[in-house]
């Protein structure tokens, strides 16, 4: 008798994970597809318009680009503390807390020149968001809180927080009612890069991917955090500074989601309102988790997923497709990628048995 | 204990030639055992010895790589713990698997249900009438999270017992009960047994072994050195030097060492299971810290490493101490700790070497902001060759490493930090021959620098390395006298079950 067993690879799989890594995307849009069929739409053709309408053209090429860059920092932050096995959800309330601190430089100081306005609206997002990241960190070492629970649940606070001053002491009088702040002057607002519909949060993306290879390669703290990630117990008794470096990840995390918040509230909308919240940081958990914190891999992770979120714009018009089919692909996608990773951890061989 | 079934009865399971390797690691070697109803059979070694390995294997969770189990004189092949189940083998577990919501009724039928409807009522009737059969003691409305640990366990025999099983293997099952409790488990063993169930017991304590079995097998180094029926046995002096085994597997040359400043000096410690330990230790020589594991040296290694703080006593290391010197301790010419379980404690399987060698180096090899990794790479690369690890290349990942070659990377690492102290714990556990004595002879080598505290379970490791042999029990140290005192040395098997030889004379 044969039956087929799982045994664990001893060399780390070299190319073969490429093959893998298409396999698990040609399940997932399998997947997809079918879906699409049971609802009554083409199934090739809606894929196919899907990925033509995403990366078919240099329009929306574009608005890949300006999609991917707060997908990118959140992802950046939030793959950060994956690496120490801190598993922070809350990148989404991180996003939120930073657009609201962004906000409120820009409507408290409406008279500086964009050369100090901007640059404070930063610093200020930054800061709300690494405080919504500090309290988890805090929680988890002094009481023993679970990071996940409470940086979920820190999400709907944060959301509610942007909502409250929105609907409230923040409201445009002359928004006819609708939630949202007056609109920025114009010093507070993320100028284009040349006559593109690009952004300069590009170039934030390039500063913060480039410090996250340099600290982890290169500094010694980069080190411990991946040695701690790696083995909690032989960091520890190595000595390293693991408290620390939980506190320093989520702070960090939560800036850059923060940095994300103020790109999206300055240069895309131009204000505050609700439809801030557009799901980017459960987005880059999943990034995250594909890319496992290669800067260059969640640069093209936040770049493939953005493109699902163009194409899906049009085939919801084209083809009157439900938007949360967008989040449902996205599911199959981590899920068919991280089924991937079994195999490339075990290998299947035939086993004969008497 | 005296049962009606003797040696002649044909075993009911019959284990022929199991051999286990976990990677480079043979945990079990052709080891073949009979399991005979109506016996207590005691599986006695160190940690690591190979006894929960061999037990896994006999209860489905593993699969050996060669050998075969035979039940009833028919081969097996268990896939699962359920095959195993199925063939009448069970385990109680250390650590239970019982539903704490559910009654002690609903836990011992979970996954046997009868029926699509229960009758609560009966179902407790059976239980009840199981617990009065083999003497175990317990309310069967009872909700499992109320119970103490040793009611627990008696629901975990329950369970096993009810369905049927006709061998119940017994994984240290006293580790988590009171003294009392641990009795009624005996008087319950010894009921199962007389009703025809074969029992296996693993342990490394000497005194239950010797008041239960029936036989005793001894594992050591993962094979079966010693098999012999409960009477041969004399005393647990005796059993404790079969167990750790006298005979010198190697002949190292060794000299006195020149002693020098003292670098380790404990008075009256108190921590965890210690109890009033005093200790000092001199660099120029290796002191061993023998005696059967779960006597305390655990919280001796990590007190001296800095893992728990002393409840009471004064530590000093290096005339310094314990606190000051662990709130700064230098990364060269400091404290150096080898740990039993390295995978666990001293190496991160993910990463490569250089990798690793900065793991207890790092101060050395950068600024405080940088790492100085070129520099590091090439001291690793000399290391790699010094100490010839195999295969000889620092950007591998540890976990490519065979236990070994991994060992002496943590050696050659930790003697690169040019230690005062050395604290090595089982420095030699799951390495070959040649392993061994590579590692001995490293240890010999930095004897010239530091003081190193060896806390081994191998007497003849003992024996072959250490200027002077403390010996452990029940969280205290018995004694320590000189490895030459040939008087004291033939002793330590007592020792090492809690007797003093001057004591009462």
């Amino acid at each position: 008798m044969r039956e087929l067993c799982a045994v664990k690879r001893q060399e780390p799989l070299g190319w073969g994970s490429c093959l893998i890594f298409l396999a698990a995307l040609t399940l997932a849009f399998s997947f997809s597809g079918m879906l699409l069929a049971m609802g009554g739409k083409p199934a090739l053709g809606g894929l196919w318009l899907l990925v033509h309408s995403a990366f078919g053209s240099g329009f929306a090429l574009e608005d890949c680009l300006v999609k991917a860059v707060p997908i990118f920092l959140c992802a950046t932050g939030v793959g950060l503390t994956f690496r120490l096995q801190i598993w922070n959800i809350g990148a989404e309330g991180q996003f939120a807390l930073g657009a609201v601190g962004a906000t409120w430089m820009a409507l408290t100081f409406p008279a500086w020149p964009w050369y100090a306005l901007l640059p404070a609206m930063l610093a200020c997002a930054s800061l709300a968001g690494a405080l919504w990241g500090a309290i988890p960190a805090l929680l988890r070492l002094k009481l023993g809180a679970n990071e996940i629970i409470v940086t979920l649940m820190l999400n709907y606070v944060g959301i509610l927080v942007l909502e409250y001053l929105v609907y409230g002491v923040w409201k445009d009088p002359g928004s006819f009612g609708f939630p949202m702040t007056s609109e920025f002057v114009p010093a507070a607002v993320v100028g284009r890069i040349g006559d593109t519909r690009l952004n300069w949060g590009l170039a934030l993306c390039l500063v913060a991917g480039g410090c996250m290879s340099v600290f982890l390669r290169f500094t010694r703290l980069g080190y411990e955090l991946r040695a701690c990630g790696e083995n909690v117990r032989a960091a520890r008794s190595a000595r390293m500074p693991y408290a620390g470096l939980v506190v320093t990840v989520m702070v960090v995390s939560g800036a850059l989601s923060g940095w994300a918040g103020f790109l999206e509230s300055s240069a895309i909308l131009g204000r505050l309102q609700p439809s801030i919240m557009s799901g980017y940081g459960y987005t880059a958990i999943v990034v995250a988790w594909l890319a496992n914190l290669r800067p260059l891999v969640i640069a093209v992770a936040s770049f493939l997923l953005a493109g699902l979120r163009v194409g899906m714009e049009t085939l919801q018009l084209d083809l009157q497709v439900p938007a949360s089919f967008g989040s449902i692909m996205e599911g199959f996608v981590l899920l068919a990628i991280l089924s991937g990773g079994f195999f490339s951890r075990y290998r299947l061989q035939w086993r004969t048995r008497g | 204990m005296a049962s009606v079934i003797g040696m002649s009865t044909p075993p009911v399971v019959s284990l022929r030639g199991i051999t286990k390797a976990f990677g480079q690691v043979r945990a079990n070697s052709d080891i073949s055992l009979d399991i005979r109803p109506g016996r207590i059979k005691a599986l006695l070694g160190e940690n690591g010895a190979g006894k929960s390995t061999l037990m896994s294997i006999l209860a489905g969770h593993y699969h050996p790589d060669s050998g075969e189990i035979l039940v009833d004189g028919q081969a097996c092949l268990f896939r699962s713990t359920r095959d195993a189940l199925r063939a009448g083998i069970g385990m109680v577990y250390q650590h239970f698997m019982l539903v704490e919501d559910m009654s002690v009724t609903e836990n011992v039928f979970l996954g046997q249900e009868p029926g699509f409807f229960l009758s609560p009522q009966a179902m407790g009737h059976q239980v009840r009438g199981l617990a009065k059969t083999y003497g175990l003691d317990i309310d069967p409305d009872a909700r499992v999270a109320d119970l103490s640990m040793g009611e627990k366990q008696r629901v975990e025999i329950l369970k096993l017992l009810h369905r049927k099983s006709r061998i119940l293997i017994f994984d240290e099952p006293t580790a988590v009960l009171t003294p009392q409790e641990g009795e009624q488990l005996f008087v319950a063993l010894r009921s199962m047994a007389a009703q025809g169930k074969a029992i296996v017991y693993i342990s490394h304590k000497l005194g239950e072994v010797m008041a239960l079995a029936d036989e005793i097998a001894i594992l050591r180094r993962g094979q079966i050195v010693d098999e012999v029926p409960a009477q041969a046995v004399h005393s647990q002096a005796d059993l404790a030097s079969r167990m750790v085994g006298r005979e010198v597997l190697l002949d190292v040359s060794r000299e006195p060492g020149e002693l020098r400043q003292n670098v380790l000096r404990m008075q009256g410690v108190w921590a965890g299971s210690l109890q009033d330990i005093s200790v000092s230790l001199r660099q120029g020589e290796i002191l061993a810290v023998v005696g059967v594991a779960g006597n305390g040296q655990k919280d001796l290694v990590e007190t001296i490493c800095g893992l728990q703080a002393p409840a009471r006593g004064e530590i000093s290391l290096l005339g310094k101490p314990w606190k000051i010197f662990f709130d700064n301790a230098p990364w060269q010419g400091g404290l150096s700790y080898i740990p039993e379980d390295r995978m666990g404690l001293a190496v991160c399987r993910g990463m490569d070497l250089v990798d690793n060698f900065l793991l207890t180096t790092r101060q050395g090899y950068s600024t405080p902001v940088w790492l100085q990794r070129s520099k590091a790479t090439a001291v690793t690369q000399e290391l790699v060759d010094q100490f010839k690890v195999s295969p000889p290349d620092v950007h591998c990942l540890a976990r490519q490493l065979s236990g070994g070659n991994l060992q002496k990377l943590v050696l050659a690492r930790e003697f690169h930090r040019r230690p005062r102290l050395i604290v090595a714990e089982q420095p030699t556990q799951g390495l070959d021959v040649s392993a061994i004595e590579e590692v001995w002879a490293t240890l010999l080598d930095a004897r010239q620098e530091a003081g190193i505290l060896l806390v081994t379970g191998d007497l003849a490791e003992a024996l072959a390395l250490a200027d002077r042999i403390a010996v452990m029990f029940g969280g205290r140290i018995v004694d320590t006298f000189s490895a030459q005192d040939r008087q004291r040395v033939d002793n330590i098997g007592l020792m090492m079950a809690g007797m003093h030889p001057d004591a009462g004379q």
